[in-house]
């Protein structure tokens, strides 16, 4: 890997997606998009109680009906528990999942299924399947499952990985460097903040689908919207006992994930029908199913205490974390952790640190991945407990940043102490862009200008606010991601990547660099990406992984091949192979003499000393260099009615070298789109009895068009020297920055602190009034 | 999804097989223009649809009287018609600009939009405002204030409503309309519009609706009566506006609480007099 | 009953179901591009032009469209050129996971049509019908005001 800065030519450009042509004409090229004679339909009865136990299931009279081929309960399938949690192996999440419980845990959870010739014919024999059920006593809040008399969820003795299920706590974490009582003791201010973050859901426009078919040769297919194919592998082969190899798990295009499609979700109940009757099984979520029974954001309660000198350096800090998992626990242990391992780092200074917490068990729908993955919940508190400082000390919020935040050089003790539901990894930060960052985005914003000066504009009242965030690229030691590159003899190349492109644009970025090292244009490189059967390995498209870890894969096979191709160059021109040089799609040595790669590969695939030109190469990521974001907003709140607008957003990331700057824009923009719907307009809301009162978009208000921001992203210049090409992963940061930052306008603009999300008008309207009186 | 309750869809080729199809089917016929409503959803024991898009039914006409919009006229068209553009100093078209979405305007009829009494529904609260009348036609055609159509379910039974009319808006008259939602493409958490007609700078009409509440729209007599007589002024906007809040009857729902939607009246009936306040001062010059 | 429709210029003869939506007979027609991603009008991913106008093909019931015209995304291109709202959405990035995209093209020639020099405002107000989870609708504003550039070049 070349440590150093220099000019690309295929890097770094905006060049257009390798799959934007087909997707702008309509290509059918999602799972749902093709059609296979005799494909059976699948749907699913859901549980209308939040806890009880299934005493009979009575299926005969859907088993009767004319079209039905099937009806799945717990009394004809594996009983085996498994992790729906797409994790590397061994999962970090405990295995209490079956593909039907003889106990229900959730209003929506899996009871029975019908495979039926058409959907209609499905669903009338749902209506038609008896269920007796003996309902128990449900936990219904975080509260409720931290209460020493609460009902057991998880009371099956043949679910490993639970830390106490007698106690509902699914994971419980306690980390520390330093002293912090100690440090609280010497500190000169002490501030400490509670926040509340809401059931929230991903809502891709997709919903999840599955398609599964045998192939000719028997074997097993899942054509699925999947954010990990090979876990989704893995994991089915456990599920349904049959062999890794008897599995073959494609994903096509597929319409958004952000986390709710790194799950086996349904591939392990469409196999097993088509396994059981040998014909293809649709299965597909409608949008209601989506809210109730996919995945949500783990609503959290997050106590953080600051401890600080006069002069604003941070010397103590304490964050504790209280995590609803739902009713099963996938990615419970991992995303609590991260709701520590993505945030104090960032606050270096500080040499007491204690990070702790519990993640719980609920009779509530189940969270999973959301992209942030618990730092999104844990940088609210924190960056408003920082501003309260700031406060209190009298100093620029952004003064206070400056003076504690991690540098490059520098290092933390929790990367070392907290990884993903195990110890982490020590390592320095080699590149940090932030306080350049910071100086742009306040700058954009007006800041100097604006703060403090509450503008009036009729019943509206102005206000700007600031966060400062990091994340990750990849899981250090943990993730893997592989790459083959094989050659054409027209000089093209095929890369084979086992990395998932959920529509993030991955399939390009990794193409792009591929290009860059082979000497290509981007066209005469072909992308192959997430089939088992196919392309080589990788953990999937999660932890902000993909560029850094996948990247990396790439660029290592894509030098192998380059070296291939001198050797056999340097044999053509007879000379060494050092000093040949491979650019645009020829081999030139110092004295000018030159071969084109056509000539090169023609040689090597037909004429002397034939041997397919190709490679492949792995990466394990050694740290994770974080990519560093300062977030900045001005914010109006009408203090008639409570309702807030947002006349500007800026906000400026340094991730590395950014292969493609326009997507890499498009990415953060997207995710801070979906911050800001986290923080003002979305919520899941629950009925008393554990029921999602609004499952369609209609009443679960995502942003459209119209509520948008004016909002400005600034790729800052910046260079990763241990990521490919400089680059470090981008956008998952950025859906983290819009609660704190509103948060701090807020209180910017009407001096109210707000510790409950979503901030709804009617919310700050009562604020608002609380403060009057 | 097939709906397979459904047996039959019509589409009649006048309103007398129309009317004879709706009184044949009684409870298992429903007559639709975009039919959003009965795909979104279709009640248990409806069986046949009886179409109506395809009659001479959209016309849109300006007369001396008025304006008169046929039933199957689609929102986008009615938002487009020029003679609706200049209607009271375009208050439909701000109004119909944040109904829904330009998709569903362009399926929305405006009579579909009338008779389905949603209780968020942006445009009842405004055309029971503007005072707009509606020809229903059954065994016999009769015209009625549209307020009576909400009066009881049982008013539009075996009938069919085919015009819209508004009235042509005497000198010194303005309308306007506010309503207050999560986002955008969202329906409201409460909504207003009002109507006044000033004569010798006294207010001699006044209409004040409120919709949403989470009930369907209806008038605020206290607040229309107690600006009766009396001019214009901010004191009387607020105080109007006061007795709506008092006097309107609001209530919670999943998306806003009884209480915060009493505030909203406040400030949405406020504003809205305040506009027409600004529009009449804006005429007179 | 059977129906008559043309789409994308092609006309087809079809048995259907008096229940069935529009969005249900164009796939099983072969038409993926229009999407399914609520059945309830609220995401604007089945949008198709209807007859000039750009409706949510899932609230649509398919007897309906007996007699009609109707596009799809599918139809936009001409003789192996794409529509300038095509390019326009590649070139400025519109593009990411794609799900909505067919949606949102029909709802941005639905409104280029009717008015070929829309503000910003105009703009998403055209598009508020459309729900996207991915881009933030940044680049498709901005892809918008290029395709109105096109065209209107073109048109001149």
């Amino acid at each position: 890997m070349n440590g150093q800065k220099r000019t690309f030519h295929t890097v770094g450009k905006s060049l257009q997606k390798v799959d934007g042509l087909s997707l702008v004409t309509g290509k059918p090229m999602f799972v749902n998009d093709i059609d296979l004679p005799g494909t059976l339909h699948v749907k699913i009865l859901r549980s209308p109680h939040a806890h009880a136990q299934i005493l009979a299931i009575d299926s005969s009279k859907a088993e009767a009906l004319p079209g039905v081929i099937l009806v799945l309960t717990h009394e004809n399938t594996p009983t085996t528990r498994y992790t729906t949690a797409g994790q590397g192996y061994p999962e970090p999440s405990p295995y209490d999942s079956r593909i039907f419980d003889t106990k229900v845990r959730f209003i929506g959870d899996r009871v029975a299924a019908v495979a039926a010739e058409t959907e209609d014919i499905a669903l009338e024999a749902l209506k038609l399947i008896e269920v007796q059920y003996e309902e128990l006593p449900a936990v219904l809040s975080l509260d409720e499952a931290l209460s020493s008399d609460a009902p057991v969820i998880h009371d099956e003795e043949d679910s490993p990985g639970i830390y106490d299920a007698a106690q509902n706590i699914v994971a419980d974490v306690d980390i520390d460097a330093g002293d912090v009582t100690r440090g609280f003791a010497e500190s000169e201010i002490v501030v400490e903040t509670t926040c509340e973050t809401q059931y929230a859901q991903h809502t891709p426009i997709e919903p999840h689908v599955v398609l599964s078919y045998l192939d000719v040769d028997g074997r097993l297919v899942l054509r699925t919207s999947t954010q990990v194919p090979f876990h989704v592998r893995r994991i089915v082969a456990y599920a349904l006992h049959i062999p890794v190899h008897r599995i073959h798990v494609i994903k096509p295009r597929i319409g958004g994930g952000f986390g709710t499609k790194q799950e086996v979700l349904l591939e392990d109940l469409a196999g097993f029908v088509t396994l059981r009757t040998g014909r293809p099984a649709l299965i597909e979520l409608t949008r209601q199913e989506e809210f109730i029974s996919s995945r949500t954001r783990h609503p959290m309660r997050v106590r953080v205490k600051l401890g600080a000198k006069k002069d604003g350096t941070l010397h103590a800090i304490e964050m504790e974390g209280l995590s609803n998992t739902g009713a099963y626990g996938s990615h419970g242990l991992t995303v609590l952790s991260n709701t520590g391992s993505k945030t104090l780092p960032l606050y270096n200074k500080a040499p007491n640190v204690h990070f702790f917490g519990k993640a719980v068990y609920t009779n509530l729908p189940v969270a999973g991945a959301y992209r942030g993955y618990g730092a999104t919940q844990g940088y609210f508190p924190l960056e408003t407990a920082m501003d309260e400082l700031a406060e209190r000390l009298n100093l620029d919020p952004i003064e206070l940043r400056r003076r504690n935040h991690i540098r490059s050089g520098e290092t933390s003790p929790i990367f070392e102490k907290l990884g993903e539901g195990r110890e982490g990894v020590a390592f320095t930060i080699k590149s940090c862009e932030l306080p350049r960052c910071i100086e742009i985005g306040a700058e954009r914003i007006d800041w100097a200008k604006k703060r403090g000066k509450r503008i009036r504009e009729g019943s509206w009242v102005h206000g700007i606010g600031m966060s400062i965030h990091m994340q990750g690229s990849g899981i250090p030691q943990i993730d893997m991601g592989a790459a083959t590159i094989k050659m054409n003899e027209d000089g093209s190349f095929n890369l084979l990547i086992g990395a998932t492109d959920l529509g993030t644009g991955s399939d390009t970025i990794l193409g792009q660099i591929a290009a860059e090292v082979l000497g290509v244009p981007l066209e005469k490189v072909i992308v192959t990406s997430s089939d088992t059967d196919i392309t080589p390995f990788d953990v999937g498209a999660y932890a902000s992984s993909t560029t850094y870890v996948s990247g990396t894969a790439v660029e290592r096979a894509a030098e192998k091949v380059r070296e291939q191709i001198i050797e056999v160059a340097a044999a053509m021109l007879e000379t060494e192979p050092e000093g040949l040089m491979v650019a645009d799609e020829r081999v030139t040595a110092h004295d000018g003499r030159s071969v084109t790669l056509t000539e090169v590969c023609q040689r090597a695939m037909y004429m002397t000393d034939q041997f397919q030109i190709a490679a492949t190469a792995s990466c394990v990521p050694q740290e994770s260099p974080p990519p560093f974001m300062a977030s900045f907003a001005e914010v109006a709140v009408d203090t008639e009615t409570g309702f807030i607008k947002i006349p500007k957003y800026v906000v400026a990331i340094d991730c590395g070298t950014a292969i493609n700057p326009k997507m890499a824009q498009g990415q953060m923009e997207g995710s801070i789109a979906n911050g800001i719907g986290y923080a003002l307009t979305e919520e899941m809301l629950l009925s008393s009895k554990g029921r999602v009162r609004n499952p369609t978009l209609f009443d679960y208000k995502i942003l459209g068009s119209l509520d948008m921001p004016p909002l400005e992203v600034i790729l800052v210049d910046s260079y990763e020297p241990t990521g490919p090409m400089g680059a470090k992963s981008v956008a998952e940061i950025g859906i983290n920055a819009p609660i704190p930052t509103i948060a701090n306008a807020i209180y910017d603009a009407v001096g109210i602190r707000l510790k409950k999300t979503p901030f709804t008008p009617e919310r700050i309207l009562a604020a608002l009034h609380e403060q009057r009186t | 999804m097939i709906r397979t309750q459904l047996k039959t869809y019509h589409c009649p080729d006048d309103l007398k097989e129309a009317l004879t199809l709706l009184q044949q089917g009684g409870k298992t016929a429903r007559v639709i223009g975009g039919g959003i409503d009965l795909a979104l959803h279709l009640p248990p024991d409806v069986t046949a649809l009886i179409d109506l898009s395809r009659l001479p039914l959209s016309s849109i006409e300006a007369s001396s009287d008025g304006i008169t919009i046929g039933a199957t006229a689609t929102m986008t068209e009615v938002l487009e018609h020029p003679a609706i553009a200049s209607y009271l100093n375009g208050v439909i078209v701000t109004t119909l600009l944040q109904v829904a979405s330009p998709l569903l305007r362009n399926l929305a009829t405006i009579g579909g939009t009338l008779v389905s009494t949603h209780p968020w529904s942006d445009v009842i609260p405004l055309f029971l405002a503007l005072g707009a009348e509606v020809t229903l036609v059954g065994e016999m055609s009769e015209r009625i204030p549209l307020s009576d159509l909400y009066d009881s379910r049982e008013r539009l039974k075996g009938k069919i409503l085919t015009v819209v009319h508004l009235p042509k808006p005497a000198a010194g008259t303005a309308a306007a309309f506010r309503q207050f939602s999560r986002t955008g493409f969202d329906v409201a958490l409460l909504n207003c519009a009002c109507f006044v007609r000033v004569e010798n700078g006294r207010c001699i009409e006044t209409r004040i609706i409120v919709g949403g509440t989470p009930r369907l729209a209806s008038s605020l007599p206290k607040a229309e009566e107690s600006l009766i007589g009396a001019a214009l002024t901010e004191e009387a906007i607020e105080r109007t506006a006061r007795i709506a809040q008092e006097s309107s009857s609001v209530g919670d729902d999943r998306r806003a609480s009884a209480g915060y939607r009493r505030e909203l009246v406040y400030v949405g009936v406020k504003r809205s007099l305040s506009e027409i306040k600004d529009q009449l001062e804006e005429a007179k010059r | 009953m059977k129906i008559t429709l043309t789409v994308n210029e092609i006309r087809h003869e079809i048995e259907i179901d008096p229940g069935e939506t529009l969005l249900d007979l164009l796939r099983r027609t072969g038409y993926k591009s229009v999407k399914k991603g609520c059945g309830s009008g609220d995401c604007g991913a089945c949008a198709v032009l209807l007859d000039g106008r750009a409706v949510n093909s899932c609230l649509v019931f398919a007897a309906k469209a007996d007699g009609s015209t109707i596009i799809t995304a599918e139809g936009l291109e001409k003789d192996g050129d794409l529509h300038p709202i095509q390019e326009a959405f590649l070139e400025e990035g519109a593009v990411q996971c794609g799900y909505c995209t067919p949606g949102m093209e029909i709802a941005t020639l639905d409104l280029l049509t009717h008015n070929p020099n829309p503000s910003e405002e105009e703009i998403k107000e055209g598009l508020s019908g459309n729900l996207c989870r991915c881009t933030g609708y940044v680049k498709q504003i901005e892809a918008v005001k290029a395709a109105a550039k096109k065209m209107n070049k073109g048109a001149s």
